[in-house]
């Protein structure tokens, strides 16, 4: 096994990609390592590492070259978290768009985009989307985060905790 | 695999977004007259996911509190909400009370504590 190839493995996550690129490949009998579209995986990777700047250039590049329209689905997604982690939010706002127009039950670009429309003071646009996103899927954490900040700004809430000492009525088990 | 990777990017706005958990406002309600003496109260934390959803919940905690003032056998007696029951366990464990007096006999009847979450609205300009 050569170098490379020893590398690639070390990553479980890339040993996923070698096989499905192997199989997409496997008429032709050739073996591609590594994702089908580089930049719209590093683009990613790059956004999750928290390099917004990084990651929207490489997926730009990556929906550039998009084989197909699921790759392009992803990378416009992913254009929309990252221009709105630039807190770039129009841009954000038009990629989601994007999204929305070739995929309406597409629940993250709901949840983005409301948290978009919510950055931007436009919170009955973040209440629309936000009702979408729930439809989609009512148990995503990020849905239920961004409907956490919505209530955050409109109806905010202090911790308040009270610790009682007293003698409560029923100690019938306490000796 | 490969698209759930990639988007796992859309998680890392909100994340970054997260607000930082506020200090809680606290109300101490002393015990009765002859109740052994809390010397140092732990305030437990709201929990974040319980706060987000807007869920309020009491918890009573009961122990027994040892000579030096340490608590003992802490358990959860009554609970509105199973997401209180660490947090309050947890206060009442690293709590403390003031050591009991030599001459003093220690009591074998347990301390009972109750915990209240609320969220109290915030008045906002």
């Amino acid at each position: 096994m050569n170098k490379v190839t020893t590398q690639w493995l070390k990553c479980p996550v890339v040993v996923c990609l070698c096989l499905t690129a192997a199989v997409a490949q496997g008429q032709e009998s050739k073996t591609i390592l590594g994702p089908t579209n580089p930049d719209l995986y590093y683009g990613a990777e790059a956004l999750l590492a928290g390099d917004g700047e990084e990651g929207v250039r490489l997926t730009l590049l990556g929906v550039k070259h998009a084989a197909n329209s699921r790759d392009r689905i992803t990378g416009l997604s992913n254009l929309c978290a990252g221009f709105i982690m630039l807190e770039q939010y129009e841009i954000g706002l038009s990629y989601c768009d994007q999204v929305l127009a070739e995929n309406d039950q597409h629940w993250r670009s709901y949840s983005n985009r409301a948290l978009a429309y919510l950055k931007l003071g436009r919170l009955e646009e973040t209440e629309a989307d936000l009702q979408k996103a729930e439809a989609i899927a009512p148990n995503a954490r990020t849905v239920k985060v961004v409907r956490s900040m919505l209530l955050d700004a409109t109806n905010p809430v202090a911790p308040l905790i009270v610790i009682d000492d007293r003698r409560q009525a029923a100690d019938d088990d306490e000796k | 695999m490969r698209s759930r990777r990639l988007f796992i990017a859309t998680g890392i706005v909100v994340c970054s977004f997260a607000l930082a958990q506020e200090e809680p406002i606290v109300e101490y309600v002393p015990g009765d007259e002859g109740e052994r003496q809390p010397l140092y109260t732990v305030v437990p934390a709201y929990p974040e996911k319980a706060r987000r959803a807007r869920v309020e919940g009491e918890v009573e905690v009961c122990f027994k509190v040892t000579r030096e003032g340490k608590t003992s056998r802490v358990a959860v007696r009554r609970s509105t909400n199973r997401a209180f029951e660490k947090p309050a366990r947890d206060a009442v464990r690293d709590s403390t009370y003031r050591p009991l007096p030599k001459d003093e006999e220690l009591s074998g009847i347990k301390t009972c504590r109750t915990f209240r979450f609320r969220l109290s609205p915030v008045t906002v300009d």
